[in-house]
């Protein structure tokens, strides 16, 4: 907690190309407290911002067109300048990280035990 | 015994066999039958003389009654020793008459007559019969004949007479034993050597058999392959040769039989890149040795291949590999049976990418309901009315029921697709029946029905997927409930059990039993028409008794269950009465198999 009160704001990148889904998660970034989000709608997009911006969290949409979240995912990791980028995959697959349809409330928790949000008050750092 | 050494000694014989064998006293009597016929003749033409015609005529008389008594013994089939003597005896008794009769020494050789059939008597009371026959016909003329002279010296032939008869007798005995014993062992042999014989023939009788039954089976196994034109039957030898190629084979590559037997490998119709892969996994040189590597491990293989015809199209093909042995038993090379898969497999990734297209069609829409409306209803800073929070709950609760149809629709294109995987843990099914009870519970209280919980405190732990494991427990109990009306009852019981190898199951442990962990859900419900049982657990099948009583539903849940049983090694039966209610018993091995 008090760690939480020194620590730099909160950057998130968000991957999806369906416009809803895009605003419902970023509302829950916003939620779980991050001082600025990124909103992308394909995997190139997402790389490029990744790359441009450092975010802390990248949550991505498992199906985006231009690379799937598991493609921008490895490019990340194998990638040492974005490699530390937390990440949180969204898939309605079987195989889901976070499957679909998720709770905001759940999706929330996630962000912001990803984040290092965790200890601080919500919407303060915004 | 004697009877049956002539019997034997006669058949010997051949042409006789039949009347020596039906009249053995008759022949026996033959020889002095035929000395007295003989001796009658000399008397009559008077070159023996007669001393006393009513004697030799009685003794003539006696002698042909003899040889008709020993054929009546024989008529009579009459056994035992009586049968055999008499006769003798007879012969003795005319032969004395005669000798009495005629006074003249020579008669006396027609003791050769019955001495001849006693030695074919057992020794010693043929040499008794013989010795007393003898001194009874050389006594009998001095006897009758007190006065007359007695052509030879009685005393010395009393002694002499009877003791060369006795011994001739013994000696022709012995004879005529050994004689019978070597047939015998002749016969013996000869039976044996036409046993031979016909065994020898009914051998060559089954080879012939057997080897046109081969040949018509090889031509019905020629046939057969030949009629197959949609799955290639490729035979190679253990280097890959090919040797049975068959149309269904000429047609998938392209090739005619004439072109490809003797000349050519299997491995060139195998694309190389597939087959140095598969070579990597086995750890085998690539060509033929990979390419029955897991058969030559498991005794047969059956995997996808990919074939490429002589004009270079490739085909997805199944190919059940076999060992062909030899008919010594020898590896003598391999089988090749192929299915072309290639449209089918197409239609399967059609189908896979269709259920995920879906899953991400259907679900994405609904994350976003689900997500805007949990938005909404947890806003704190703009509150809702009561009405519109209830209205709201009715979306959600519709958004819901979607998102389940959908997941069970998906689950069952997984399981359908082969592609649906369980995470096996440790699973408490006692915690998992108590969270179904739970589940149910509001929506049974509100519909009227009560739900009896039997289940024990210590947890029954099975090995499985908890979340599937949950899901086919929901299933049982909310369709129990669904189905029963108000004022019912739903009883659920979980007890350990022991499944016993016939399939039955007991509730004491039991030598050679599996334990399991058996969970019945028995409701008061409307039941099921028994002649529906069997169709129970087809996709979107509905009882008639649900479309009837109009219970919401659309027949998944139930394939769904017995997946996710089957999976688990278990099994789920059913027992039902129309109008009285339906008890589901699920059956999980406690132990992973």
């Amino acid at each position: 907690m008090d760690d939480g009160s020194v620590a730099a704001p909160v950057r998130v990148l968000v991957a999806d190309d369906e416009d809803d889904i895009r605003g419902l998660v970023c509302l829950a970034v916003r939620q779980a407290g991050a001082a600025q989000v990124t909103a992308v709608a394909d995997g190139t997009a997402a790389l490029d911002a990744a790359r441009l911006h450092l975010p802390d969290l990248a949550v991505l949409d498992a199906s985006i067109p231009g690379g799937t979240g598991l493609e921008v995912c490895s490019a990340l990791r194998a990638d040492p300048a974005t490699a530390g980028i937390a990440i949180l995959l969204l898939s309605a697959g079987a195989d889901a990280y976070l499957a679909k349809p998720f709770s905001v409330a759940g999706l929330v928790a996630q962000i912001r035990s990803l984040t290092g949000l965790e200890g601080r008050a919500v919407g303060q750092s915004a | 015994m004697t009877t049956a050494v002539l019997g034997r000694s006669a058949a010997a014989r051949g042409s006789r066999r039949g009347l020596i064998q039906a009249s053995p006293s008759l022949v026996r009597a033959l020889p002095t039958t035929a000395l007295l016929a003989a001796t009658a003749v000399l008397l009559t033409v008077d070159v023996l003389p007669v001393a006393d015609g009513e004697l030799v005529g009685a003794g003539l008389a006696l002698g042909f009654l003899a040889t008709g008594v020993a054929r009546l013994v024989d008529r009579t089939s009459a056994t035992g020793e009586g049968a055999l003597v008499v006769p003798v005896l007879a012969q003795f008794g005319a032969i004395a008459l005669i000798s009495a009769g005629s006074l003249a020494p020579s008669v006396l050789f027609l003791l050769l007559g019955p001495v001849l059939s006693l030695t074919l008597t057992p020794r010693r009371r043929g040499v008794v019969v013989a010795v007393l026959g003898t001194a009874a016909v050389l006594l009998l003329p001095g006897l009758l004949h007190s006065d007359a002279v007695v052509p030879f010296d009685l005393p010395l032939a009393l002694f002499l007479g009877p003791l060369s008869v006795g011994l001739v007798t013994l000696a022709g005995q012995d004879a005529a034993r050994r004689s019978s014993s070597q047939t015998a062992e002749l016969e013996v042999l000869r039976r044996e050597r036409s046993a031979l014989e016909a065994q020898v023939r009914s051998r060559a009788d089954e080879l012939d058999v057997a080897t046109r039954m081969l040949a018509a089976r090889a031509q019905t196994m020629t046939s057969v392959i030949d009629a197959v034109t949609e799955q290639s039957i490729i035979g190679t030898d253990t280097d890959g040769v090919i040797r049975v190629w068959n149309p269904g084979a000429e047609k998938m590559l392209g090739l005619p039989r004439a072109d490809v037997v003797r000349t050519r490998s299997i491995v060139e119709f195998h694309d190389p890149a597939e087959l140095g892969t598969a070579a990597e996994e086995a750890g085998t040189p690539t060509g033929m040795a990979a390419l029955v590597a897991a058969a030559q491990e498991n005794g047969s293989d059956v995997r996808d291949w990919t074939y490429v015809g002589s004009d270079g199209r490739q085909r997805t093909v199944s190919v059940a590999i076999t060992p062909r042995a030899d008919d010594q038993g020898a590896h003598a090379g391999w089988n090749f049976v192929g299915t072309d898969m290639t449209e089918v497999r197409a239609t399967e990734r059609m189908k896979d990418q269709f259920v995920s297209l879906i899953s991400h069609e259907l679900r994405t829409p609904l994350s976003s309901i689900l997500g805007y409306l949990e938005l909404v209803l947890d806003d704190e800073e703009q509150t809702l009315t009561e009405e519109q929070r209830a209205f709201l709950g009715t979306v959600e609760r519709n958004a819901h029921r979607l998102q389940r149809l959908v997941g069970d629709l998906l689950f069952t294109a997984q399981v359908e697709a082969g592609r649906f995987t369980l995470q096996p843990e440790d699973v408490d099914l006692a915690g998992v029946v108590r969270a179904a009870e739970e589940t149910a519970r509001v929506g049974a209280a509100a519909g009227g029905v009560l739900i009896d919980l039997d289940v024990p405190e210590d947890g029954l732990v099975v090995p499985g997927d908890a979340v599937r494991l949950g899901q086919a427990c929901d299933n049982l109990v909310s369709n129990a409930v669904k189905f029963t009306p108000s004022g019912g009852k739903v009883t659920l019981a979980l007890r350990p059990a022991w499944w016993l190898p016939d399939g039955s199951v007991v509730d004491a442990e039991h030598a050679g039993a599996e334990p399991v962990v058996q969970l019945t859900v028995s409701d008061t419900g409307v039941g099921i028409p028994a002649g529906e049982q069997g169709k129970l657990f087809t996709r979107f099948f509905r009882a008639s008794t649900a479309q009837r009583n109009a219970v919401p539903g659309v027949g998944l849940g139930l394939t769904i269950t017995k997946a996710i049983t089957t999976a688990h090694g278990g099994t789920l039966d059913v027992h039902s009465v129309e109008g009285e209610g339906t008890t589901f018993t699920l059956t999980l091995p406690t132990t992973t198999s």
